[in-house]
């Protein structure tokens, strides 16, 4: 390893050596000048007493240059004519290291795109991820925040310089003529500040931003660019969302998302909206849903963040125990292992896999090197007669194994490009951050450690073998040729034994993945989804309740009426989406004190929604014209919520109060008219929850998902439903629009992903494992047959 | 060829080694820097060696490289910054080596130049 110290160091030493010969001028022109020389005779009688300078100068630095490039290129290029004279043995080898470190520099690239590269916010590493946790539930579930407990933590707490809220949602935005939903959020003033991004153009958003009638959007980039045509001017306009107006405060610069995930928000609202109406969200403690991230003050850490939050937590437990007395902890974790922390364990798994693909080839490869090696022991033989060293003979070795790892390593980079390329474009699966994946300066770097790391750990030892063969062969043999003897045999065996160890753990492991991918597959999701078009209207917020309902009425009696039309209803959620709610409900003759109310995830139908879905009834009756906005209340609950509530009970005629209330019905006490099958709502794999349904004309809280079945492929149906829609309003937007099995092919995708790899790993493990036994056989005759064929194909190479 | 790894042969004034060996049975008495030690062999030799500052420095370097010096910046006591050298123990066994090998050398050297066969 010297000499890769001298590498780094000969800067150093050849300033020293100019150094050391300037002063030594110096010193001798001061002798001669004592001697009574005038300083200009003293001078050149000192430079010509030396000699040329730069001439001793670079023969002093030949000392450290020479042997070291010298025979280090020697060796590279011997290395190369090498490969080159057996183009056979070379393109095996290269061609299998480039599939282990393609497939390891691929994973590695999705790894590093996931995980590793740090949120692109300035001081990342401060900003970190709060909820609360509700001790009611198994496990300490963690819940959002609401409005007040969020106002309460932002202003009572000593650990940060400042917590930002954020609430997912739609927004219409109404131009001239059309209107567009987007995915909005609503934030709170300081969103931008904690999280340390300034708008490009306008300003941040203002304090008064949080009161009524103060409604503030800021623009993403691209709709910047999409909707406003980069207008400079568009700061300070006022455009229309949901039916009010809003100004337009300033546009964030190119890239920036928050929350990072899909779909990227197009817009940032002010809190203004949410709190304004007769009872505003910004004022209901139990109106659990907002995200929170803070940013820590400096040298503050994470468990002082969390006992900070937690005593507030705990005081508001006991000031409000109606809506948080579960609530008396705060959770705290970094934003980046929050978002990456469902995926952490399937990235491990995959780069687990392919560490475990490398270690196999590297294996593979070693087998192969060996048994070159021992094609070649009349060559060291002649080498170590003619006076080659030990340690020659190793570095050259090594030289060579480097640069063959070095040239898979370049075939590898290609291969991953394509990997990551085409891993991205075909199995398109909804990991954040995974899309930004590419094959960058980090990766090439890894590669070239990786090549080189894996060269010189699986060089040495064919290295260390050959040279002590060559030793034995030179005293022994001469230049006969002849295969390795019982050590190398026991070496060639033992790397077939772990190369099919490797190769078995992943085949198993890919089995067992695909078995339970397939088994997700299997599983009856209680609904049918084939040949099912779903999709979403932007009705506006500012319609009336009756209005609203009507809307959908008579687009549900045009669009039924459309050709190849079986059915058509409308419901939410829509089962594998991201929404949910669950909502506390009382059961009639069960009193619970206020704050413990059991809760369930709440589902709204309009009439013909079970049949269109195919969701079966169980008992009682769905929902029919009787369940209007005038109609006694009602509700539906599943089999899974009738078994935990009613276990010994018929359902049927028991009355339930539900938490949900707005401007026409305050709490109803609802009656139970029917229990429907159980259906999957948050994946395939996930067990059901009790869930209860709403007649939708009785509780008109957000835009249902329009179901429509139909006799021909979904995807015919799209044009001619959306055109029903703009018959009926031209003015609504239309969103959301995909085939019903597309939710559930979606929520297997990570599943898919997984097992998808790791059946790749597992077939170049095969191919692998049959390569292995191939240089069993290349290596098995040698010992058979005379020495001079193998002497004659290798021509002895004399320096 | 690769396994030519020894440096070229240096053209010398004196027998190969020589001037290498004199560095170290000079520095072996004390640490020296470079001036000094052209002072120090031309003195020792009664001013019949003088050597090359052109020669002295590339051996230096030769011997740094080899590890049997070490060097080191100091001030001399002449209050100047110079770069002196000190032997290393691989340095000291190496001058013995090459100091018995060139007795014995000058020993058949001796027996072939004298007239009389002993």
């Amino acid at each position: 390893m010297i000499w890769f110290k001298q590498l780094w160091m000969r800067r150093r030493i050849y300033s020293d050596l100019s150094e050391e010969i300037r002063q030594h001028l110096d010193e001798n022109i001061e002798a001669l000048l004592a001697d009574g020389m005038s300083r200009e005779e003293a001078e050149q009688a000192a430079r010509r007493q030396f000699g040329n300078v730069t001439a001793i100068e670079e023969r002093g630095r030949e000392a450290w240059i020479y042997p070291f490039i010298e025979s280090l290129w020697a060796d590279l290029k011997y290395a190369i004519r090498q490969l080159r004279k057996n183009p056979g043995y070379a393109s095996t080898a290269i061609l299998i290291l480039a599939l282990g470190i393609g497939a390891t520099a691929g994973v590695f690239s999705l790894v590093d795109a996931v995980l590793l590269r740090p949120l692109p916010f300035p001081e990342p590493n401060r900003l970190l991820w709060i909820s609360q946790q509700d001790h009611s539930l198994p496990g300490m579930a963690t819940e959002s925040l609401s409005y007040p407990d969020y106002f309460d933590w932002r202003e009572q707490n000593r650990t940060f310089s400042g917590l930002a809220s954020y609430v997912g949602g739609g927004a219409t935005l109404q131009t001239t003529g059309e209107s567009q939903r987007l995915d909005s959020q609503t934030v709170s003033s300081n969103f931008f500040t904690v999280l340390g991004v300034a708008p490009i153009l306008g300003r941040n958003f203002e304090w008064n931003g949080e009161k009524p009638a103060n409604r503030a959007v800021m623009l993403s980039y691209s709709l910047w660019q999409s909707q406003f045509g980069s207008a400079r001017d568009v700061v300070g306009s006022s455009i229309h969302i949901d039916g009010h107006n809003y100004t337009v405060a300033g546009v964030m610069p190119n890239g920036f998302q928050f929350p990072i995930g899909n779909p990227a928000p197009a817009l940032w609202k002010s809190l203004a909206d949410s709190a304004d109406g007769k009872s505003p969200m910004t004022e209901q403690r139990g109106f659990d849903a907002l995200g929170v991230i803070g940013r820590l003050k400096p040298g503050v850490s994470e468990d002082q963040a969390r006992a900070d939050l937690s005593l507030i937590a705990r005081n508001l437990a006991r000031q409000y125990p109606d809506t948080n007395k579960q609530y008396y902890s705060a959770l705290v974790k970094p934003e980046l292992e929050h978002l990456t922390g469902d995926v952490r364990p399937a990235m491990r798994l995959l780069f687990g896999a392919v560490t475990l693909v490398l270690l196999l080839v590297c294996a593979n490869v070693a087998g192969l090197l060996l048994a070159r090696g021992s094609s070649r022991t009349g060559e060291f033989a002649v080498r170590t007669a003619i006076g080659a060293g030990r340690s020659a003979i190793i570095r050259q070795v090594l030289v060579e194994s480097i640069t063959l790892f070095l040239c898979g390593g370049m075939a590898g980079l290609a291969l991953a490009s394509g990997l990551v390329h085409a891993t991205l474009k075909l199995m398109p699966v909804e990991i954040p951050r995974i899309q930004t994946a590419t094959l960058d300066a980090r990766a090439v770097v890894f590669v070239l450690i990786v090549s080189s790391l894996t060269g010189l750990l699986f060089g040495a030892f064919p290295a260390w073998r050959m040279s002590r063969a060559a030793l034995q062969r030179s005293l022994r043999e001469g230049s006969r040729s002849l295969s390795g003897g019982t050590g190398q045999h026991r070496l060639h065996s033992g790397l077939v034994v772990a190369q099919t160890a490797i190769g078995m753990v992943l085949l198993i492991g890919s089995g067992l993945m695909m078995r339970s991918f397939l088994h997700i597959l299997s599983v009856d999701p209680g609904f049918d989804p084939k040949h099912v078009l779903t999709s979403r209207v932007g009705v506006s917020d500012s319609l009336k309740h009756d209005q609203h309902f009507l809307f959908y009425q008579q687009l549900l009696t045009r669009i039924s009426a459309l050709p190849g039309v079986q059915s058509a209803s409308a419901g939410w959620p829509m089962p594998m989406s991201d929404n949910s709610a669950h909502i506390s409900f009382n059961i009639a003759g069960r009193p619970v004190a206020k704050g413990d109310e059991p809760s369930a995830s709440l589902g709204l139908a309009i009439p013909g929604y079970f049949a269109t879905m195919r969701i079966p009834l169980i008992t009682g009756r769905t929902f029919g014209e009787q369940d209007g906005l005038k109609g006694p209340p009602t509700i539906i609950v599943n089999q899974a919520f009738a078994k935990k509530y009613f276990p010994r009970q018929n359902p049927i005629g028991q009355h339930i109060q539900v938490g949900l209330g707005d401007d026409v019905f305050d709490h109803p006490v609802r009656e139970v008219v029917g229990v429907i099958g159980d259906i999957k709502c948050k994946g395939l794999a996930a067990e059901a929850e009790p869930q209860y349904y709403l007649p939708y004309a009785q509780a008109v809280v957000t835009n249902p998902y329009l179901v429509v079945r139909s006799n021909v492929e979904p995807v015919a149906m799209q044009r001619a439903i959306s055109s029903a829609i703009h018959e009926l309003d031209k003015t609504v937007p239309v969103y959301n629009a995909s085939p019903l099995q597309q939710y559930i092919s979606d929520s297997a995708a990570q599943p898919r992903f997984q097992a998808f790899l790791l059946t790749c790993f597992a077939a170049i493990g095969l191919v692998l494992a049959t390569a292995c036994f191939r240089t069993r056989l290349y290596n098995a005759p040698s010992r058979l047959v005379c020495g001079w064929l193998s002497a004659r194909n290798d021509p002895m190479f004399l320096p | 060829m690769p396994m030519t790894f020894s440096k070229k042969a240096e053209q010398r004034d004196l027998f190969r080694g020589a001037l290498e060996m004199m560095i170290l049975r000079s520095l072996i008495r004390q640490p020296m820097h470079g001036y000094a030690l052209v002072q120090h062999i031309k003195h020792r030799s009664n001013e019949l060696l003088q050597v090359e500052e052109g020669s002295l420095y590339p051996a230096l370097q030769r011997l740094l490289e080899d590890g049997l010096l070490r060097a080191e910046w100091e001030i001399s006591p002449s209050k100047r910054r110079v770069r002196t050298y000190r032997i290393t123990p691989s340095g000291k066994k190496h001058l013995e080596r090459e100091v018995s090998s060139f007795e014995r050398m000058l020993e058949g050297v001796t027996r072939v130049l004298s007239p009389v066969e002993l």
